[in-house]
Parts: structure tokens; sequence; C-alpha cells
């Protein structure tokens, strides 16, 4: 089926219908909410790709020059050809970038459907144009103010035929004509110009101040001579009392024909900051991965024993906060960041329970078994796909609610897609290369421009985002030094960046590293060779062979896609670069330790991070200092105690020190532990919870000798006490049925026995992120929908058995309402769908397939085949019935 | 994996670990030591802490950022955290921005290469009332005599201002040093030298270092008249002592300003006590700094500078000022007053290092630790709680095993060293010895002293009026029966006792008896650690073994 077959398409419906089946679904890819319900024909299709919503939604994912391209088709004649719309963007003068960039922009427009028709008649779908094209209330992006027919609609016929004459052009004997020829007067450059060369300065001043818009102006009752000259000749026309505009073809006039001041076919580069060896940057990253396993593990160690309380709307409370960046020593949007990551890998959940409580989950566990490439894959996956934005965190909610971590209203849909880009913008920078962030921020927004808009100088949401995530991913370790890691780039799936360039070293600020530093990898494999697949993977996103298409092009737009744009990765692919992305990291982690240093200010310096067992016995016998690349640990009464409370003897841990330590163990730490150890133990607490009390000790060692006091499993704490384990009503009873007369004492001084040590919660899984709308249809799907909707347009052009006259090819129905009433009535009966037409509250018409439930008070309420769902509609608004052929 | 095997690790916490063993340690040291500053130098891993202070210490001495990161990326033995780089560059790059200068038409005022840093300091309200006129956008008047207030304000605003604005001459007087018979060390001599290169600042040099002397040479640099304070009357006769030995200064060009004595001479030696004498609510004898057109100023002790001389100090900012001290450790943390009143540190030598070229003695460092009989623990458990310290402090025990430390040590130069005067004179009177203590009179002291170093008395007690700056070469053995609570700087004064160079070789020893199980053990835990961190390790001992040594 080749779409020259076909005569000039009338509507988008049969643009789109002559489209093949790549086409339509590279369509559907970039506007997903298409194919939410799958429409039934392309018809249906074509209307819901002319809604209001669905086309905001298409402009807002266009780039800042695609955007231009419809806007300048907005301000054109409609249809415009293609030549027109180039002289638009490009000015009289022409503009060899723009015009090397147009194809791609209508090609974009194309294909997403918001332009239609052959190069020489192309049409911008009519909600775009309503969106785009100025007015008074919406000035456009342009600048540019209405056309003269427009402006002059309601003058009077006597006024426009003095403009003409004052213009120097015959009089005409109709209006119509009168401004076709003024029209042509103010689109002739020559003719203008020299027009305008009679303008009096002031006057051409005027002109100037108006001609980048905004192009309306006040004017006094009296108007100025200058003013007076513009307003005779109709280059400023008044359309209101008081105020005048620019016509858009004079205001075309005096900017060259360019519709925009400043087209911007080329996206912004991203330019390097600074470029740094990629060994640097790896190692830093590795470094700062390694930091982040670390802190999550501080974070989660911190929380072991019961975390923070939920609050009751949910979230960290910002003591918590404050409380656990202190713990970690971070700020308290770093310590957002950590928790959030936490929360977003499944490693953290509330534990649901009546006070309820944040704490680890059984996967906690689970991750720390693990390997550490692993352990940070995992954190960096969950990272790269989550919703939630710990930026956020602090901020207030558009109801002036305060956003808490781990509470609700943290979700950004947008977050994950700018997290991808923002990376793969770092990607397509040299290796080693870090970006300028203002250079990033400024192509996010080129990207989207009317996502970017700014407020009051604030950020927006996009660059916020861009912001958090460049800062993010240098705290993940997906970055080093501000470029993305060898393992960040596997991560995205990218391949490995191709002719590493010499590492420059020097530049001003840019840290140099020593020789050894840059000594070549050995012993690990190249990088290349460890992300297998995954790069193979993405490039199967942008299929067939690219087309050396001319300007405009018509057919397949789908080809056009920029190569080496990465696309999201579906989570299988996700599963294979992420470990691919593991793998690359788990050489740069540092090896973990067996020993530290003790020195005699009672401190112990592991110069590196410590196998954990010893980690873990360290912790316990000593604090926490310093932490980094080496962890400095202080040994105080308190923190041997604590060793000695769990269960170590003074042996042990001087057995443990000299084990682990490369130097003697100095004296003073020695004689710490001993006088420590000497003290410890020297009261002892214990829990019993009953008790047995006689001032006849002999009774109390009959009662001991007993065989039947066994079960009771008294103990005797004092010549004249027993304590037991049991309640005291078991212990009565017990003591009673040996024959004994106890007497209960008053309750006081039961002890209860302390909860169990760690705190989990049930099992959770880990919150899903909440995409802004459904998410791009996989091929499969795509092709089911493409197949059901051509089977749908063939039901609707199928021949119907119609009751009344037969309705013209794609006229509605027409019957009377007696026989409209008749029909519905039969088919609630007998349960038969018929097809009916149907004129909205605007007037606009639409057919239906329903199948009628209740036909009452002048509505029948019916089972939309077309909507998908039960409706009513008013009788009188059907404009007639069919019943649908059997066949 | 290959990694650079750097002696230092650089943690999150701006802390510099350095390996000490590693080969390149040295070279390492040198590379960090302009910029951080060393705060525990224990036997294997020293800490060093990078400071915004420090840093712009770094930057006064004519380092810049790159060769502090370039220092830390190629020691470094883990990746060095991009953040830490950054915050390190832009730290830097905030000193100078504001520059104080002459203006030849103006006078004093403040200059900057950056004009939104300049907009900003503007703004503050601390600020305004300290400038007059705008020249241009770039500069702006001060009023002269608000010249260290500025500073000082700048610094809080962590802008701290570069003092381009020079320093008056004062009036000029010849000063030599007589090097007969002896010269300055090398470090001594270092020491001038970057003092006077940078005109104004710290010279940091451990106790019995020689810190005098940097001041006699600084003097002899200056050739003008000269300020010295010092903090007591003890302390300011053995400056002039020293002068006069060690300078062409003779006696009558030397004078004291103190409680007792009111000179003026060319030279004059005032104690921060007569400075900060209130009258009235003003202080009386401010009119010192300008009696005279004094050409340097020395400030002995910089730590213990009293809050007031700080005040005096911000309008003598057109003096060149000396400070000394073994420490710029403050227990008021009024570090950053040091640094934009007095200067930036010019000078810094560890203790180990000075040790090491045998300019210091070394020192073996013991705690005792006795226990309390019971029912002085009855007795402790019960006492108020600020009657505690002094309770566990002077209990009888120590007496014991002060006597028993004192018959181990006979006929060596003894220094028992303690705060309750009860205490001392019980002391005293069982080692039969004399107590110097606050009501002992100047004269007194001095023959004491005289005696002590002649060798005719081999034990003293002295209470804390002893602290400081007394010169007693000849002591060999210091013991701590109780100190002023926690104080650091106090233990390392009272170990600088005994760190003199021994004519004989002596080891020195400083004991520490400490009660067991009370604050007593608590505060010395507190003092030690600063001696712990400068490498003079503790052994703690029970008390059981020295009596049983004895």
């Amino acid at each position: 089926m080749s779409p020259e077959a076909h005569p000039a398409p009338r509507s988008l419906a049969e643009a789109l219908r002559a489209r093949d089946d790549a086409s339509l679904s590279a369509l559907l890819r970039s506007r997903p909410d298409l194919v939410t319900p799958v429409p039934t024909d392309l018809t249906q299709l074509a209307t819901r790709a002319g809604t209001r919503a669905s086309v905001l939604r298409a402009l807002e994912r266009l780039d800042r020059f695609a955007l231009q391209t419809a806007e300048a088709l907005a301000v054109a004649p409609d249809p415009a050809s293609y030549d027109t719309l180039l002289a638009l963007l490009a000015g009289d003068a022409g503009d060899e970038t723009v015009a090397d960039a147009l194809p791609r922009a209508v090609g974009t427009l194309r294909e997403q459907a918001l332009v239609w028709g052959e190069d020489d008649r192309l049409r911008l779908v009519r909600t775009a144009r309503e969106l785009l094209a100025p007015s008074p209330q919406h000035p456009s992006p342009t600048g540019l103010g209405p056309t003269v027919q427009e402006a002059t609609s309601g003058m009077s016929p006597g006024r426009i035929q003095e403009i003409v004459t004052a213009a120097g052009l015959p009089s005409t004997h109709d209006s119509v004509s009168a401004m076709t020829a003024l029209t042509a007067l103010f689109t002739h450059r020559k003719k203008m110009a020299k027009l305008l060369a009679g303008a009096p300065e002031p006057a051409r001043e005027v002109l100037s101040r108006l001609v980048w818009g905004p192009p309306y102006g006040q004017v006094t009752a009296e108007p100025a001579a200058h003013l007076r000259w513009l307003l005779d000749r109709g280059l400023l026309l008044p359309t209101s009392p008081g105020t005048v505009v620019l016509p858009r073809e004079v205001a075309l006039h005096l900017r060259a024909g360019r519709a925009h001041r400043a087209p911007e076919p080329l996206p912004p580069a991203v330019t390097p900051a600074a470029t740094h060896s990629p060994q640097v940057v790896d190692a830093t990253a590795a470094a700062q991965a390694y930091t982040a396993l670390a802190t999550v593990e501080e974070l989660l160690k911190d929380w072991d024993e019961g975390g923070p309380a939920v609050l009751r709307a949910g979230g960290l409370s910002v003591r918590d906060l404050k409380r656990t960046a202190v713990a970690l020593d971070v700020s308290e949007p770093v310590a957002a960041f950590w928790t959030e990551l936490a929360y977003a890998a499944g490693l953290i959940a509330s534990d649901g329970e009546a006070d309820e409580r944040y704490a680890a989950t059984p996967a906690y566990d689970e991750w720390l078994e693990q390997p550490p490439a692993e352990r940070w894959s995992r954190l960096a996956q969950a990272w790269l796909a989550a919703t939630r934005t710990p930026g956020l965190v602090g901020g207030r909610d558009a109801k002036d609610r305060a956003l808490s971590a781990l509470g609700s209203g943290l979700d950004r849909s947008a977050a994950p897609e700018v997290r991808h880009r923002v990376l793969s913008l770092l990607a397509g920078l040299p290796q080693g290369g870090a970006p300028d962030a203002e250079s990033v921020l400024a192509r996010l927004r080129w990207e989207r421009p009317l996502r970017g808009v700014t407020r009051d100088g604030e950020d927006d949401l996009r660059s916020r985002l861009a912001r958090w995530t460049l800062s993010e991913a240098e705290l993940l370790g997906v970055t080093g030094r501000g470029a993305l890691s060898a393992h960040g780039r596997a991560l995205l799936g990218a391949p490995p960046a191709a002719g590493p360039r010499a590492p420059k070293s020097g530049g001003a600020g840019t840290p140099r590293t020593g020789p050894a530093a840059a000594a070549p990898v050995s012993g690990t494999p190249a990088p290349a060779l460890a992300a297998p697949g995954a790069s193979a993977s993405v490039s199967g996103a942008g299929t067939g062979t690219p087309a050396d298409a001319g300007p405009g092009d018509k057919l397949p737009v789908h080809h056009h896609r920029p190569p080496g744009r990465l696309a999201p990765l579906t989570p299988a692919e996700q599963a294979l670069a992420t470990a691919a992305a593991a793998r690359l990291l788990a050489p740069l982690l540092p090896e973990p330790l067996d020993h530290v240093l003790l020195q005699a200010d009672l401190t112990a310096v592991a110069p590196g991070p410590l196998q954990r067992p010893l980690a873990d016995m360290l912790g316990v016998l000593a604090d926490v200092e310093s932490k980094g690349g080496a962890t400095v640990y202080r040994f105080t009464p308190a923190s041997v105690r604590r060793a000695l409370d769990s269960g170590r003897t003074a042996t042990d841990l001087h057995a443990f020190l000299t084990e682990h330590s490369r130097t003697p163990v100095p004296q003073p730490l020695a004689y710490l532990i001993d006088d420590v150890a000497r003290k410890h133990g020297h009261l002892r607490v214990g829990a019993a919870s009953a008790y047995v009390r006689c001032d006849d000790d002999t009774l109390l060692n009959e009662i001991l000798a007993d065989k039947r006091a066994a079960a009771l499993r008294l103990r005797r704490l004092a010549p004249t006490v027993l304590a037991a384990p049991t309640d005291p009503a078991t212990l009565l009873e017990g003591l009673r049925a040996m024959g004994y007369a106890p007497a209960a004492e008053s309750a006081e001084g039961d002890v209860l026995i302390a909860r169990a040590h760690a705190h989990r919660s049930p099992p959770r899984t880990a919150p899903e992120p909440v995409p802004d709308g459904p998410p791009p249809p996989d091929t499969t799907l795509l092709a089911a929908a493409i197949r059901a909707i051509r089977a749908g347009d063939l039901a609707a052009t199928a021949p119907r058995k119609t009751v009344g006259e037969q309705p013209a090819g794609g006229e509605l129905p027409r019957t009377s309402s007696a026989e409209t009433l008749a029909t519905m009535q039969a088919a609630v009966l007998t349960g038969d769908s018929v097809w009916i037409g149907y004129v909205n509250a605007e007037g606009a018409a639409s057919q239906r397939v329903i199948a009628p439930i209740r036909v009452e008070g002048g509505f029948v309420t019916a089972y939309d085949h077309t909507a998908d769902e039960v409706r009513t509609y008013p009788l009188h608004r059907v404009t007639g019935v069919a019943e649908l052929a059997d066949d | 994996m290959p990694r650079v095997n750097g002696p230092l690790i650089v943690q999150s916490d701006k802390t510099l670990l350095l390996e000490v063993d590693h080969e390149r340690a040295d070279d390492c040291r040198r590379a960090i030591a302009p910029f951080a500053e060393l705060e525990r130098a224990p036997e294997h891993i020293h800490t060093y802490r990078v400071t915004p202070l420090g840093l712009w210490n770094a930057r006064a001495a004519g380092h810049d950022a790159e060769q502090v990161v370039d220092a830390l990326v190629q020691y470094s033995r883990y990746p060095v955290p991009h953040a830490l780089l950054v915050d390190i560059a832009e730290t830097m790059d905030r000193y100078g921005r504001l520059t104080l200068s002459k203006h030849p038409a103006h006078g004093l005022v403040l200059t900057s290469t950056d004009r939104p840093v300049l907009e900003e300091v503007l703004k503050s309200k601390r600020i305004a009332p300290l400038v007059g006129a705008r020249i241009d956008p770039d500069t702006v008047v001060v009023h002269p005599s608000e010249r260290g207030q500025i500073k000082q304000t700048l610094l809080k605003l962590g802008w701290p201002a570069e003092d381009l604005a020079g320093y008056v001459d004062g009036e000029a007087h010849p000063i030599e040093l007589l090097e007969d018979g002896w010269t300055l060390r090398p470090y001594q001599r270092q020491a001038v030298e970057n003092f006077w290169h940078g005109g104004s600042g710290v010279v940091v040099l451990p106790c019995g270092a020689g810190k005098t002397l940097v001041g006699a040479g600084s003097m002899a640099q200056a050739k003008s008249t000269t300020l010295i304070l010092v903090t007591n009357t003890v302390s300011a006769r053995q400056w002039k002592h020293e002068l006069v030995k060690r300078t062409s200064l003779t006696e009558d060009e030397i004078g004291e300003y103190s409680g007792t004595k009111k000179e003026i001479r060319p030279v004059t030696i005032a104690t921060y006590q007569v400075l900060t004498t209130k009258r009235k609510g003003v202080y009386p004898h401010l009119e010192l700094f300008d009696s005279r057109d004094w050409g340097l100023i020395v400030y002995d002790e910089v730590h213990l500078l009293p809050a007031p001389v700080f005040k005096f100090t911000a309008d003598l900012q057109a003096r060149r000022r000396l400070g000394l001290t073994a420490t710029l450790v403050r227990e008021d943390g009024r570090e950053s007053d040091v640094f934009s009143l007095i200067g930036p540190k010019r000078f810094d030598a560890p203790w180990k290092e000075i040790e090491a070229q045998g300019y210091i003695a070394p020192a073996d460092c013991v705690e005792v630790r006795v226990n309390l009989t019971d029912s002085e623990r009855l007795a402790y458990a019960t006492a108020e709680a600020e009657e505690k310290y002094r309770f566990c402090a002077t209990t009888a025990t120590k007496r014991k095993i002060t006597e028993a430390i004192v018959r181990r040590f006979a006929g060596q130069q003894i220094l028992v060293i303690g705060q309750y005067i009860d205490q001392l004179d019980e002391l005293g009177e069982h080692l039969n010895a004399p107590v110097i203590k606050g009501e002992t009179s100047n004269a007194q002291r001095e023959k004491l002293f005289d005696a002590f170093r002649e060798g005719e008395i081999s034990v003293l007690v002295v209470s804390k009026v002893a602290n400081f700056s007394i010169d007693l070469p000849e002591a060999t053995v210091a013991i701590q029966v109780s100190g002023t609570f926690g104080s650091r700087q106090e233990e390392a004064q009272r170990l600088g006792r005994v760190l003199r160079p021994k004519a004989d070789g002596h080891q020195a020893h400083f004991y520490s008896v400490v009660a067991r199980d009370t604050i007593d053990q608590d505060f010395a835990a507190h003092r030690q650690r600063f001696l712990a961190e400068q490498g003079y390790a503790y052994r703690i001992m029970d008390a059981d073994e020295i009596l049983a040594e004895s």
C-alpha cells in the first residue's frame, strides 16, 4: 500500500488512514494517551488526536523548534505551503540552519498528527491552531497580531475605503476586495518599503516598538500626527476604543518575514565545564558509590531497633529528619535523599503497627548479604525509576502543607524522564566531561519549552529536577567530579564512550592526578567488553533504515528519530544494563581490610573499609568519630562497656584487638578495657516475675529441694528470697499444690521482659513509580491496537441496514423522532446495538454505537461501545438511528 | 586494582589522616601543613583539619586553591570527594575578594575585585556603621579607627579581608640580638622571617621551644619601640631578664607596667591583668597603648588573651602585631578573633618535630590512679556537685603516692603542682618543701625559683600561679595532683615545665595523680587527650604499682 495511491487527504482522519502501520505506531508511541482506551477506528483516533487535552499534551512535549514551527504555522494562512512556512521561520534573508532543521520539525509535527497534509497544503490541526494563534486574550509567543482581514472585520466600509485610498491604492467597490488589495500591498516587500519610506520618523519609531510584540498599543482619542499617519494607512488598526494593533502583515514586513525574533533550530549544546581523566571520574564515582552504600547501611542501622514514628499524615517528622541528618553527619536535604532512596529501593517501610514506625524491610537483610556492586545497582536502579523526588522535602505543596520525607505528595511523574534525559545528555559529552549545569538546563528547556516556563524567576520543576539529578547522581556515585562514570553510562544502557579523549590535565581548578593515578588498568576487563547486550538492545528502539528525506517529506516520519538519543529502557533492558553497571563498578570498589591501627590517644584508625564482622565488632567496641575513606574509632569507657554488655569478656577484647591491630595495643587502651571490665557486672540486674519471701530459710531450703518445685524454676537470690520466672498466680498455685499456704503480696516490683531486638516491618513491596499518563505501549500492544482500529474502521464504513433513507457516506443517520423512539425501544427489547447520530451541547456531531438499556423521560440510557461505558443521551439530541447490519 | 598508595586519607568531615610511617609522609606533611591545622599527632596516624581559617591562613601565606587541591589529590589514597574539592576552592576564593588598603586621597578604603560581594557586605547592618562614602563602585571608605572592627565583622560574614593597608613604623629604637655563644635556632629564625614577611600574625611553638627568642628576634628586626603583653608579673620579669641577656637592650630601656610598677620605656612589658583592670566602668590603663608610638606589639600566650584585649587590639591595626603561643586552641573558641585581629598563623612547628631536633626533652607521661578509701567513697557520693571535684582531687591517698614518687626520684628537681592550697600546704609539710601560692610575694617567689634553679631546693610545691611562663630549666619531674578541672592548655603548660632540655640528659617525667572512678578521672582524661593527641602517650599505672616500686 503506497501512500501515493491516495488522493490528497481532506481531513486528519484521511491523512491517518493513508499512513502505514509503522507510522501509526510511531504516532501512538509518541502520544500514548491516544491508545487508552484503544480507539475503535481511525476517525475516532483522529477526533481524539484533535481534543484539546490531547493536543495540549502533545504541544507540551514538543521541542522549542518544533513548537516554533507550529507557532509559525498558526500565524500562516491555512493551509500553508512548506515554502511559506520556511519563509516565516527563516525570514526573507533565508537561514541555512533553519532550512536544514525544518524538515525534522515538520516531520515531528506530522508524526504526532499535529500537522497533516501534503507539502503544498500543510495544515495544523484546528485545536492546535486555536491554542497557538494570537488573540487579544492570549498573545502568541510570536508577538504577532491579527491579520488585516481579521482586524478590519468590524470596520465600516467607508473607513476601509479611506484607508485604501490613503495607502495609495485605487478605491474598490467592496470591502472584501479592498482588504485583499491592502493585504497584497502589505505583503509586497518593495511597495511596502516605499510606503514606509514616506513615514515620519516618530511613526517609524512607534512601529519599531510594536514590531516584536506585544502588538497592541494605547492611543488617545486625539492621536498625535505620526499615529494619525499610521492609522490612516492601516499600518495600525483600531481594535477597541483607545487600543490599536499592528497588523500581522505589517509586522512580518518589518521583521523581514520572520515569525520569531530568534528561531532556535538547533538544540543548545551541553558544554563541558571541566574535563577529568576517565580514571579519576570512575574512581571518584566508585568511592562515592561505596559511601552511598555505607550511608544507607548506617541509616538503617540507626533505625534498626525501631525507627522514627510515622506521622499521622504519613512521612517523617522534621525533627526525626534533623536527627537522622545529624546521625549521618549530612545536611537535611541530603538526609532526605538517603531516606527516600532506601524507601524507593524497598529497604524501609512502615511497620504497619498501631504506633506506626519506620523499619527495615526483610528485603534489607537480603540486600545486606549481596556483594557491594549489586547493592549499589539496586539503589541506582530504584533511583532511576523513582517518581518520588526528595528534593521537594521541606517545601510546601499547592495547599501549603509541608512536604515531609517519606510522606505523600512527593511523586513527580516527570522525575524519571528528566533523570534519564540529564544522564543521557551527560553521556553525550566526551568521556570525563563534567557539564556546565546551566547548559544542561538550557538544553532541557529547549526540549520542553512549554514545560519550562519560569515564574517569578524561580526555576520550573524540570529545571529543579535536573539540578537535583545532577547532585543526586554525584551522591550516588553515578557521576564522579560531575562527569558520568563508566558504570553510570552502563546503567543508562549507553554504549561505552567511543574513543576516550586524551585526559586533559591542568586547567584552572582542575585537579590533576599523579602519574600513578593514570596508570593503566591492568587485570580488569576493558569497559567496552563489560557492557554486553545493553547497547544492542537499545538501538532496537529506532528501527528501520533512515530515509534520506527531502524537505518536508510526507511519510514515514518515524524514520527520523534522531540517532544517539537514548530511549528509556524497558524493565528487562534496565535489569541487563544495571547488571552491566554492577560488573563495571565491582573492581573499582575498595577491598575491605582486616586490620586497624590502634593509637595511644584511644583511637583506632581503619585506613579503608573494613570487613563486615570486624566493622560490626569495632562498631560495638568503639564510637565512630570520623568517616570517609577511612574510619576513625574512639574507645571510651562507655563503648567498652557496650562491648562487654554484648557478651564479650575483657580477654575476648584483648585478643580481638591484638589480632586485628597492625601495631601493638597501646597500654592506655589495654588499661581502659581492664578498668571497665573490673567494674563491669559488679551490680547485677535481672528480671523475675514473682518471688517467694520467707524469714525461715529452712523452709526455703525445703522448697528448693522439693522435686515438685522444679517446674517453678525457683532461684535463690538471698537466704530469704527465691525468685521465679513464672507469674505470681502460677507460683501461688504451684506452692499450694505442694501443700504450702503462701499468701500473695501486692504486685509491685513486677518486672517486664524487654521486647525483641531488631524491628522489621511485614514484607513490603517497594512503592510503584507513578508515571504521568499511560506508559508508551510496546510493539505487541501497538500492533494489536492498530489491528483493532483498522477493524473498527472497516466496521464503520460497512453497509448498514437503514430504516429511513440511506445517509450519504460519512453523514449522520437521520430519522424522525417517532422512528428514533420506536427503534430504540425495539433495541431495548432485543438487546441489539444501534448506530446513532448525536449532537452534543456544543453542537458537535458524532456517530456512536450504543446498546440501549432503557428509554424513559426523553432520555435513552445505553451502553456506549464507542466510549466503552454506560451513558445517558437526551433523545432530542439524537439525529437519527440505524440498525447495524447483521453481517 | 591500581590505586595511588598515598599516605593521606581525606575524610568527609574535612579531617585529613596522615599515615606517619608512610614513605611519602614527610612530603605530604609539608604539602598540607600550610592549610591544614594539625589536630592530633599520636604515634601512627596524624589528624589534620581543614577549616576555613586554615584555608585563609594558606591564602594569606600566598598559596592558592589549586595548590591545596593538588596536594590533596596527589597524596590521597582514595579519590577525594568532589564536593570537598569544590568547597575548598570556594572557601579559598572568598579570601582577598575584599582588601583593605591605603588610598592616597581618601585614607583607608575597602576595595573589592568582585562587586556583588561588596554589595553583599555593605548591605549587612553590622558593616554599615563602619564604612563611609562610596568612592567608586568598587571602593568604599573605611573609618581608620574601625580597621580592626571591620576585619572582625567581615570574617564573621565569611568574606575575610586582606589587610594591605600597611603599618606605621613607630618610633625607632635600636635593638640588636647579642648572639654571643648562642644563635637563634633555625626554626626560630624561620619564624621571625615568616612573621616579618607577613607583617602581622601568630607564631605557634611548643612550650620550651624558645618563644621569647622569637619575640626578641622580631624586635631586632623591627628596631622600634615595642609593647610586650604577658600573662603575669613573673612572666614579665622573665621576659625582661631574657631580653637584657639576649639583646643590646639594657635594664633601663625596659619598663614594667604591672600592678606594682608603672614604667613606660622604649620597650615596655605589661601584664594582661593590669590592662584589663576596670575602674568605674573604664579601663584606666588603656592609655598605655597610646603613650608611645609603638612600632611592634608582642602578645605572649595568645590563647589566653582576655576578651577586652581583643577590643583594644582592634584599634591597633596599624601597628605590627606578633602573637606567640603554644596552641591556637582556645577554650573559649575565639580563634577567629585571633585570626582577624592579630593575624594569620605565620609559623607552626609540631612538638614532636622540635623534640626530634633535640631542642626540647622527651617526657615520660604517667597517670597514676589512686583509690578512694571506703569512707571517702561514701563521702564523695553524697558530696554536692560543685564540691565533688575538690573532694576527689584532694584525697589523702594522693599524698602517699606523691611522697612515693618524690622518694623514687630523690635528688632530682621535682615540681609538685596543684590547684587547692590546703592540699599543697599539706604536701609541702609532708615533703618538707616550700610552697609557692598566690599570697607568696614576688620577691619570695623569685628567691625560691632561684634556689630551685641553683639546686638548693630539690622539691617545690606550686599552685597554679606557676602555670605560665616561669622558666624552671632544671625540673625533671613534675607531679600534678590537681588541676583547673579539664583545662587542656593547663596540662600543656604544666608538661611544658619539664620539656626544656636537661643539662644532664635526664629523661623528664610527668606524673598526674588521679582519683579512680571519680570526675577527677574524667577531667584528667579530657586534659590528657590534648597531649596524647600531640604524641605524648600516657601510661596508666595503679597506685599499688607505684607503692610497690618504691
